[in-house]
């Protein structure tokens, strides 16, 4: 019996959930052209980037002097950031009267879009293990 | 396989590497059988450093000092895909800086995020006026699809390359290195701001950018700095290159040219609906939600002249009319692509009225013309001469000289190069210290096809029949440009 059970014990050591030896983090550091307001910051896996509720949001204090947020506890794949950075912090991107962002805003990979968001084909980059970008938003 | 015949194959394998694409063939067939006209449209691969023109004709006149800054497209080709449409070629900014009866030529291309895009992909990707691009185009807000190709301001030191559909681009206007794309103010920022601001007599700037039916008119200080911006709504949603302006008013001409449907490249946005007619709607500067409307017969028109009211409050101002807008849709493309014919006919220089009671009318000077310019001192208020390009016809779809009308007299004088010459639009230069109106000179550059390369006239404004009294020659081609300024 004490056999049996050390051999069950060896098996839940072996076999360790994924959580235990796959945790993935990003590291997302912003350089902005302004150090006021904050940088609004949502990270989206596939099925979200298109229009759906981040994976993970953060809001990033520019202007008490931060610029990078992590986070932590990803399964590894395919991931997109899209970011704006509310200069005037307003909680909003504005506009100009014709609507077009004033605010600078950006996405992973610098990627720039069509007459558009970036698609995810331009902003999708892995995450696994601990991974860094750092994206120009100015 | 023998040495000889291995050695045939490499030699097809690297003459096909030469010719690479088809865009390369269809370049090189351009070149060889393409129209004569067809320098006005190469493409210029690098910037020219500056260097001394030389003079083959005549003598500076004195008192000419200063510098013909002008804009247009140098660059249309690419091995991955082209430019297809006249207005989308890359900006390059050029300076003709006369000084002490000797002329220094330098040009540099606008350095744009297309041009970097575009160069880094080899092909042009970014759709425009009338080039469609493709899935490759990097395009994250107006700016980012500027060609910078179309017009001048100069605000002292720096010049600003004018577009349609987004920001000036600050150069410096020595070295004509790139700056930065103007933000006018932090939420005005992309509003677009068009090719031709018109200057009022009180010093200060007007301009306007347009989105489908509205308007967003910038007034501006000379040097650059805002007074105000704001956003009137049309009557119409017109294709709007060019507006302007008298001492009190602005002028915003309709041509039945309108938005139809979403669609790129812009172009095709619009359809050609003449039963609309053409209207005009005149705006107080002082109150711009004070306004009147005007009919006219259809036309369509890219270029007006500056406008001017008379003592019993009508007003006038001239235009490069033309029937229809199949220059825009079709002869521009037929421009780039260096062969065929150009549909419709050429734009003739026609006069607006526009009377106090209401009534509006046309007369035409019976002259085929484009690009109209008049004398600086007089922009806004009374005047009776207009400077144009001139002898485009079916055949031979660009200019070949220019042409001052006079509206007073109602005669044209008139200077033709011949087709030999490709003529681009002349600036009015004041002479120092002199106040009538034909106290002046005209300065345009232009393409001598016969000797391979470009040219720089001037001509007195009160004797143009006698042809130009100076010109230098430089020792390269540049494309033909779009529009100019002068800073004396």
């Amino acid at each position: 019996m004490i056999r049996t059970a050390l051999l069950a014990a060896a098996a839940l050591l072996v076999a360790a959930p994924a959580l235990a030896s796959d945790p993935a983090s990003v590291a997302l550091t912003f350089d902005t052209g302004a150090s006021t307001g904050a940088v609004m910051v949502a990270l989206y896996d596939e099925a979200s980037y298109g229009g759906g509720q981040p994976v993970r949001a953060a809001r990033i204090d520019v202007a008490a002097g931060e610029h990078s947020v992590t986070f932590e506890g990803l399964p590894a794949g395919d991931y997109g950031v899209k970011a704006f950075h509310d200069l005037n912090g307003n909680g909003r991107m504005d506009t100009n009267p014709f609507g077009m962002p004033t605010e600078p805003y950006a996405f992973s990979n610098n990627a720039v879009g069509n007459m558009g968001p970036a698609s995810w084909d331009r902003a999708k980059f892995a995450i696994d293990g601990a991974t860094a970008q750092t994206i120009s938003i100015r | 396989m023998t040495p000889s015949r291995r050695h045939f194959l490499m030699g097809a394998a690297a003459l096909s590497a030469a010719v690479a694409t088809p865009e390369m063939v269809r370049a090189a067939i351009a070149q060889e059988v393409g129209a004569s006209w067809a320098l006005a449209t190469a493409d210029l691969e690098g910037d020219i450093a500056p260097r001394a023109m030389r003079l083959v004709h005549g003598r500076a006149p004195a008192g000419l000092e200063g510098t013909l800054f002008r804009n247009g497209p140098a660059k249309f080709r690419r091995a991955g895909g082209s430019a297809t449409h006249w207005f989308d070629g890359d900006g390059l900014m050029r300076s003709f800086t006369m000084s002490d009866g000797a002329v220094t030529l330098a040009a540099r291309f606008a350095d744009t995020p297309k041009r970097r895009t575009e160069t880094e992909l080899d092909a042009v990707v970014t759709p425009g006026f009338g080039t469609a691009g493709d899935g490759r185009a990097r395009v994250g807000s107006p700016d980012d699809a500027s060609a910078a190709n179309t017009a001048v301001m100069v605000t002292g030191d720096k010049v600003w390359a004018l577009w349609e559909a987004g920001s000036p681009l600050q150069m410096d206007a020595s070295t004509l290195a790139t700056e930065q794309f103007v933000t006018l103010r932090d939420d005005l920022k992309g509003m677009p701001f068009q090719a031709h601001p018109r200057f009022a007599p009180d010093g200060t700037v007007w301009n306007v950018g347009m989105s489908g039916d509205r308007a967003i008119v910038w007034h501006l200080n000379h040097d650059g700095s805002l007074i105000d911006a704001q956003v009137l709504r049309l009557p119409r949603a017109s294709y709007l290159h060019d507006f302007t302006a008298t001492e009190r008013h602005l002028i915003f001409l309709l041509q039945p040219w309108v938005f139809d449907h979403e669609a790129m490249p812009y172009s095709t946005q619009f359809a050609w609906k003449p039963e609309l007619g053409t209207q005009v709607l005149v705006v107080d500067k002082a109150d711009l939600t004070s306004t009147r409307t005007y009919e006219l017969p259809s036309f369509s028109f890219f270029h007006l002249g500056d406008a001017w009211a008379e003592a019993d409050g009508t007003i006038r101002f001239d235009v490069a009319a033309n029937r229809d807008a199949s220059f825009a849709i079709e002869g521009a493309r037929v421009l780039v692509a260096g062969r065929g014919g150009v549909p419709g006919e050429p734009s003739v220089l026609k006069l607006v009225t526009l009377r106090s009671n209401g009534q509006a009318e046309m007369t035409s000077s019976g002259v085929t013309a484009e690009f109209p310019k008049g004398d600086p001192r007089r922009a806004g208020l009374e005047r009776s001469l207009t400077v144009h390009v001139a002898g485009e016809r079916g055949g031979r779809p660009l200019p070949n000289g220019l042409a001052v009308q006079d509206w007073k007299s109602g005669r044209s004088h008139a200077f033709s190069f011949g087709d030999d010459q490709i003529m681009e639009e002349a600036v009015f230069v004041p002479k120092p210290g002199a106040a009538a109106e034909r106290d002046a000179w005209l300065v345009a550059p232009s393409i001598n096809l016969a000797e391979g390369v470009t040219e720089l006239h001037v001509f007195d404004v009160a004797s143009i029949e006698g042809g130009p009294v100076a010109t230098w020659r430089a020792d390269v081609a540049l494309p033909a440009g779009f529009h100019g300024a002068w800073r004396g």
